[in-house]
Parts: C-alpha cells; sequence; structure tokens
C-alpha cells in the first residue's frame, strides 16, 4: 500500500513537471478584458438576496451554483491580470533608475496581495458553492489596491521619462 | 551464451553513461564557473562540484566492491543532504523577491516538511530497515524516506507558486526541473529496487544514470542560455485599465 503510494508521488511529480515545463514555454497569458455591467451584476447581494425571496429554494440554488460558476471565472481573470502585473514589476524591477525600481517593487507586493485576496475569494465561492444557503462575506481585495493603481500608474510615467520602453502598467 | 551477451551489452551502456556523466558534470561545472553561479547559488554550485567528485571517486573506486560500496552510499548521503539544502535555496531565491508571500510561504513549507516527514517516517515504519536482510536493503529504505521528503518539497515549491502566479527566474527554473527529474526517477527507483530486490539492480541503474544526465543536460542549457523576456508577454495599458475597474468593482462589494 505504502510502496504504491510512494510510486504514485513520483509520478506525479514527474507530471507536474512536464505541465510546469509545458505551462513554461507556453508564455505568460496576456491580460483579458473584463464585462464590468455583467460582473457588477453577478456580485450584488441585493440582487442575490432579491432572487432568494421570489424564487422556490431549488431553482435558487441552481441559479446561485451557475452565478458562482461565472464569478469563479471573472476571479480567476483577475487573478492571472495580477500575475501579469507582477511579472511586469519583477522586470521594471531591473531598470538602473533607483525610482522606477521601487515604484515596481511596490506594485508587485500589492499585486501579490491581489493575488491572495484572489486564492480567498476562490476559497469563499466554493464554499458557497457547495453550500448555496451560506453567505459568505465577499473576499476583500485588499483596500490597498487603489494605491497598487497609483503606483502602477507613477511607474508608468517613470519608464516614459526614463525611455525603456516597457510596457505602462494600470 | 545469449544471457551473458545480454550482460556485458548492458554492463558497456552502463559504463558509457558513467562516462557521459562525468563529462557532462565536467561541462556544467564549467559553465557554473564561468557564468559565476556560485554568487547566486552557492548550495547548487556546491552540489555539483561534490557529484562531480563523487563520480570520480567512484569510477576509479570501481574494481574495489569494497570502497565503492562506502563511498557510494556516503556520497549518497551527503548528496541526499545537499539536494536538500539547494531545494531550500530554490526556495529563497523565489520568495526573495516576493516578500508579501514570504511569510505564508514560509509556514506553508515548514507545514509541507512536517507531513512529508510523517509519511517518510511511515515509509521507514512500514519496512523496517532494522529487519532488512541486507545493509543494502535497509540503506534504500532510508533513501526512499529522504526522497520523499526533497520530491514532496520540489512539487510543493512548483504548486505553490503556480497557485500565486510566480514567475521563476529561467537559472531557477532550471535548476529546479534538473533535480526535480533526478529526483522523481530516483524516487522511484529507489522504492521499487527495494520491492523487487538485487536482481533488478542493473535495470534501475540504468535508469537513474539516464535520468541524471537528462538534468544535467537542463542544468547546463537552463544556466548557460541567457534569459529571455518577452516583451510581447507583458500587459498593455488598456488591457490593465479594464481589469483594474472590474477589481474596483469587486472590491466596493
Amino acid at each position: 500500500m505504502i510502496t504504491l503510494f510512494v510510486i504514485a508521488l513520483a509520478l506525479c511529480a514527474i507530471l507536474l513537471l512536464y505541465v510546469a515545463a509545458h505551462s513554461r514555454r507556453r508564455g505568460a497569458r496576456a491580460p483579458r478584458p473584463v464585462d464590468l455591467a455583467a460582473f457588477r451584476t453577478l456580485t450584488d447581494r441585493g440582487d442575490e438576496m432579491f432572487l432568494r425571496d421570489r424564487l422556490p429554494r431549488s431553482r435558487f440554488f441552481r441559479l446561485k451554483r451557475e452565478r458562482i460558476g461565472v464569478t469563479l471565472r471573472y476571479v480567476s481573470r483577475i487573478s492571472a491580470n495580477a500575475a501579469a502585473v507582477m511579472r511586469l514589476g519583477e522586470n521594471a524591477k531591473l531598470s538602473s533608475d533607483p525610482q522606477v525600481a521601487l515604484a515596481a517593487h511596490q506594485i508587485t507586493e500589492l499585486a501579490t496581495h491581489i493575488r491572495i485576496q484572489c486564492m480567498v475569494a476562490f476559497a469563499k465561492l466554493s464554499m458557497e458553492y457547495a453550500i448555496p444557503s451560506l453567505q459568505l462575506t465577499p473576499a476583500v481585495l485588499a483596500p490597498q489596491y487603489q494605491a497598487l493603481r497609483e503606483n502602477v500608474s507613477r511607474l508608468g510615467r517613470l519608464q516614459v521619462a526614463d525611455a525603456t520602453q516597457l510596457p505602462v502598467a494600470i | 551464451m545469449r544471457l551473458s551477451a545480454g550482460i556485458v551489452a548492458g554492463a558497456s551502456v552502463i559504463h558509457a553513461l558513467w562516462i557521459t556523466s562525468i563529462c557532462l558534470q565536467g561541462l556544467l561545472g564549467l559553465v557554473l564557473l564561468t557564468k559565476k553561479s556560485w554568487e547566486r547559488f552557492p548550495l547548487f554550485t556546491s552540489y555539483a562540484l561534490f557529484n562531480l567528485l563523487e563520480m570520480i571517486a567512484g569510477y576509479v573506486a570501481r574494481t574495489n566492491p569494497t570502497i565503492y560500496f562506502r563511498l557510494y552510499w556516503c556520497g549518497e548521503a551527503i548528496s541526499i543532504l545537499l539536494g536538500l539544502a539547494v531545494v531550500y535555496e530554490i526556495f529563497r531565491t523565489i520568495f526573495v523577491q516576493h516578500p508579501a508571500l514570504r511569510r505564508l510561504a514560509l509556514f506553508l513549507f515548514a507545514l509541507a516538511i512536517l507531513g512529508l516527514l510523517i509519511v517518510g517516517g511511515m515509509v521507514i515504519w512500514a519496512k523496517n530497515p532494522g529487519d532488512s536482510k541486507s545493509m543494502t536493503s535497509a540503506i534504500l529504505v532510508i533513501a526512499e524516506a529522504t526522497r520523499i521528503l526533497e520530491v514532496g518539497l520540489l512539487m510543493f515549491l512548483f504548486i505553490f507558486s503556480s497557485a500565486f502566479g510566480l514567475h521563476w527566474r529561467q537559472s531557477t527554473f532550471g535548476i529546479a526541473m534538473g533535480l526535480g527529474i533526478f529526483t522523481a526517477v530516483e524516487l522511484l527507483s529507489v522504492t521499487m529496487q527495494s520491492e523487487w530486490g538485487t536482481a533488478s539492480v542493473a535495470v534501475f541503474n540504468l535508469i537513474r544514470m539516464l535520468a541524471f544526465n537528462i538534468s544535467l543536460l537542463v542544468w547546463i542549457a537552463y544556466i548557460f542560455l541567457p534569459e529571455r523576456v518577452a516583451e510581447s508577454d507583458l500587459p498593455q495599458r488598456a488591457q490593465l485599465e479594464q481589469w483594474n475597474q472590474a477589481v474596483m468593482e469587486l472590491i466596493r462589494q
């Protein structure tokens, strides 16, 4: 039994290495747009309460699960975009201009926080998917996000001044 | 007659792979020295140079079974410890750029070590090396338990960094990939060898040598080749503006 487990572990490791090498060769995914109006409706708790009061329980649960499925895809997109910002920050950190390097450091930090919050959102939404009667507080994607926005804008301005040709962020 | 011819052919393949391995390790040592890799990866450089010395010493002592046995298993023990140190070095290199994740990563890394130590302990308990008929069987069980730790920690690093979208620098990725290939095959080999006994030694030696040589090629390629930064991979302002608004909406909820 234990031998089978160890063999399975080794085979999983080989598979994981293959997937890692394959996804690295594919490169980073470019950020994708988000339909804001649809996203707003999906995450509106008032809208959810309205549906809960009006619809039969089983129908509401089915509908809620569908909404969560779509919301998860939006959060996944945001999470992937945060990873793109992290990568941008890492490259900009190599700049010879200390101001650019500092701004890059700050946006990488903040993008990392967003990524963590996205993970929390994933966990909460998954819980709600499993038990639709739950209404967990939506993940707070860090109040620092506004700071991320400002920092990335600042980095963009600095890089234009520095003429390093790196693409500008947020 | 046919069997002995097969054994001779197998022995010459292993011998050829041994020589290839020494040459590749020499080349890796050269690449590490010319790229001054010891500054960024002191533990990996020590690991690579130690493996080269161990391999040369083993080759020289191959005609004396007693000396070879002691040299091989002492070398393996040191190599496993250095391998674990390399895993820690990879961990440190990845998270030095992400202080925000460091505490969480350190906590989960410690948790992973604890879990893997329990699995390793279970392997030792289940196979009870004290009851083994030969010294080699007992050593194989210990090797299996320590390789579980090494493979498990590498898996943790790949899974964790993928979950958080961390981008690995080329050389770090190459070191982890090479070590992962070798340790996963090594774990598979020691596990099956401890089950099937000495009859399978030659086959597993061949597989391990092949895997180690592949790992050497991976290390040489990833460390030697210059880092590739694809500008097209980076986000554009308009796209980022859109997702920026989307996140602001989510925060407001």
